[in-house]
């Protein structure tokens, strides 16, 4: 491992350049460099980015809802979910080190195996808009949970069926994926 | 149906050899009472025949009770430890003997012998296939809604032999018997993905089907049992594939853009129903099971799911929901002649009995919510609740062939 001294000569170099005034002897020496390495990603503990729970109520508090609802038998999204999905996104950049799980839920009418589909394609149907929005595709993983978990929502004094809807679940914390791969170390 | 005779009665691991040769005829005579086919005189009201008399039954006597045809046997116990159990139809007319079965059973197998002994007659007498040497695998469920626990059971047709298969730890879904009857497909959430896994019942053991399966889901067995087709979620969209039983890389049998699932194989291993909602709503279809010449057969009002192919070959079961109603019903292969045969209102997942005359089903009781089993006749009639330890869904009805 020489690369210490390779960068310290380069660091030199740049300092030279930047003291233009002072009479440097011109060195004739090219100096091999090695490739430039991007900065590796910073190494934060988990503990640090709060727990999953936390980071699922701050997501629900700055983008408004972790839950985006679709008509029957629908997978469109419609415009009050895409603006909860832009939000959503713009949280999701702001926290690059979340990783998310997208649950689509069928409705109780559908059988159990067009259920999970359609869960399946409005989870898909998710984060194909978050990662147009910029999000890393990397980060969001996908489970379709048909009509197993019907979950409840309040309507007056009673509950009933959420029915069809994708919810943005956190998952974990990591350090961001690199946009590009690291080249091998030497 | 006398009850069986004994030459000696011994004493076995399950009791004299009498107190079982008694059983025997109980279980046959509500085997066959379980169809329409017969009615069966109960072995309580038939004189006890002597040993003898089950090779040389006393014809004059069974003329004079009007009986058409006489079920005889017996019950030995033999030097192995197991039992013998003789099973002979005569037609009393005629005083000939229609079949003649033999079984050799542990003691503990005797309720094994006394279906297959049920079955002998059934066929013999009707031209059915066999049905009461069959098993009924489904899931089992404690808990509601977010909270719920699911397991896989299986049980007897007549609800002997109930057994838990897995632990509960992650919800399973859908099981369908092997056609052997003796492994299980069936999907599952362990370890947080949606995948379709393969439960060998004798070995007591399971595995993935596919080494990679993420959102993979609803197994069915071909009826060769060499393949199986699922559904699988690739690129945001799910499709019918294949795979060999044993794994391997899928074959993925069709691409529409809009979804497509519930695979069901005809006996015949040639055509495979399927749900697809190209149309705009689910609806049923049927290819050819590499995957060519698809086509809508389902045009009535409602969407249409699960559907499952009967054992002749000759209509499909679905559930078909319309407005707040789901019910039961079946059509011919090509969509002609619906007929709903349940009430509902909350009946889905259709499976056909072995021999195909009844189609056992998942019901919610509306009133108290209760999920549980019910079975009714295939061409329409009272359906009658299949009694389970806890809430019961996802039947799959099938003989045993091992």
């Amino acid at each position: 491992m020489n690369r210490k001294p390779l960068l310290a000569s380069a660091l030199l170099l740049t300092a030279a350049a930047a003291n233009a005034q002072i009479n440097f002897p011109r060195l004739p020496v090219i100096v091999p460099l090695g490739r430039s390495q991007p900065a590796p990603p910073p190494a934060v503990a988990p503990g640090m980015m709060g727990s999953p729970s936390a980071l699922q109520a701050d997501l629900v508090v700055k983008s408004g809802s972790d839950t985006v609802y679709f008509p029957p038998r629908g997978d469109a999204l419609q415009p009050n979910a895409t603006a909860t999905l832009a939000a959503q996104a713009r949280w999701l950049l702001a926290n690059p080190f979340v990783i998310v799980q997208l649950e689509g839920h069928g409705d109780s009418n559908d059988s159990r195996d067009y259920a999970l589909a359609i869960g399946d394609k409005r989870a898909s149907a998710v984060r194909d808009f978050l990662v147009l929005q910029g999000v890393a595709p990397q980060r969001i993983a996908i489970l379709s949970w048909g009509k197993e978990r019907p979950g409840s929502v309040r309507v007056g004094s009673t509950f009933v069926a959420a029915g069809p809807r994708v919810v943005t679940k956190v998952v974990g914390v990591q350090p961001p994926v690199p946009q590009y791969p690291l080249p091998p170390a030497q | 149906m006398p009850p069986l005779a004994t030459a000696e009665n011994v004493d076995t691991e399950a009791g004299k050899t009498w107190s079982i040769a008694n059983q025997i005829a109980q279980l046959i005579t509500a085997d066959l009472k379980t169809t329409t086919s017969f009615i069966v005189a109960d072995s309580s009201d038939v004189r006890v025949p002597s040993y003898p008399e089950v090779t040389a039954p006393a014809f004059a006597q069974w003329r004079a009770a009007r009986a058409k045809f006489l079920l005889s046997g017996f019950v030995n116990a033999r030097k192995d430890g197991r039992l013998t159990v003789g099973c002979y139809l005569y037609d009393v007319q005629s005083g000939r003997e229609v079949a003649r079965q033999g079984f050799a059973v542990t003691p503990n197998e005797w309720r094994r012998a006394a279906h297959r002994c049920a079955d002998t007659a059934f066929v013999k007498v009707t031209g059915n296939p066999p049905q009461f040497d069959s098993r009924i695998a489904y899931v089992t469920q404690s808990g509601r809604d977010e909270q719920a626990v699911k397991r896989l059971a299986i049980m007897d047709f007549d609800g002997a032999n109930h057994a838990y298969l897995t632990s509960g730890d992650s919800i399973v879904l859908s099981p369908k018997w092997s056609p052997k009857g003796n492994e299980i497909a069936y999907t599952s959430y362990a370890g947080g993905d949606l995948q379709v896994r393969i439960f060998d019942v004798a070995a007591n053991r399971e595995r993935p089907l596919l080494a990679s399966g993420r959102e993979s889901f609803g197994p069915t067995y071909s009826p060769d049992g060499r393949t199986v087709a699922f559904s699988m979620s690739t690129a945001g969209n799910t499709d019918v594939f294949t795979v060999g039983a044993g794994g391997g890389y899928p074959r993925q049998l069709t691409n529409s853009p809009a979804i497509d699932t519930g695979p069901s194989y005809s006996p015949d291993g040639k055509l495979i129903a399927f749900v697809s909602d190209r149309s705009g709503s689910p609806q049923l279809y049927v290819m050819n099971s590499d995957g060519s010449n698809q086509r809508r057969i389902s045009f009535g009002r409602g969407v249409y799911g699960s559907p499952a192919w009967s054992p002749d070959g000759e209509r499909i079961a679905f559930t078909k929901v319309e407005g707040a109603l789901s019910r039961i019903g079946t059509m011919a292969t090509n969509g002609a002649d619906e007929r709903i045969i349940t009430g509902g209102p909350n009946d889905e997942q259709p499976t056909w009995s072995p021999g195909g005359s009844r189609i056992l089903f998942q019901r919610q009781d509306p009133g108290n919510r209760r999920m549980g089993l019910a079975s009714a006749p295939a061409d329409g009639g009272e359906a009658r609740q299949i009694l389970t330890p806890q809430e019961a869904t996802d039947p799959s009805w099938a003989e045993r062939q091992e």
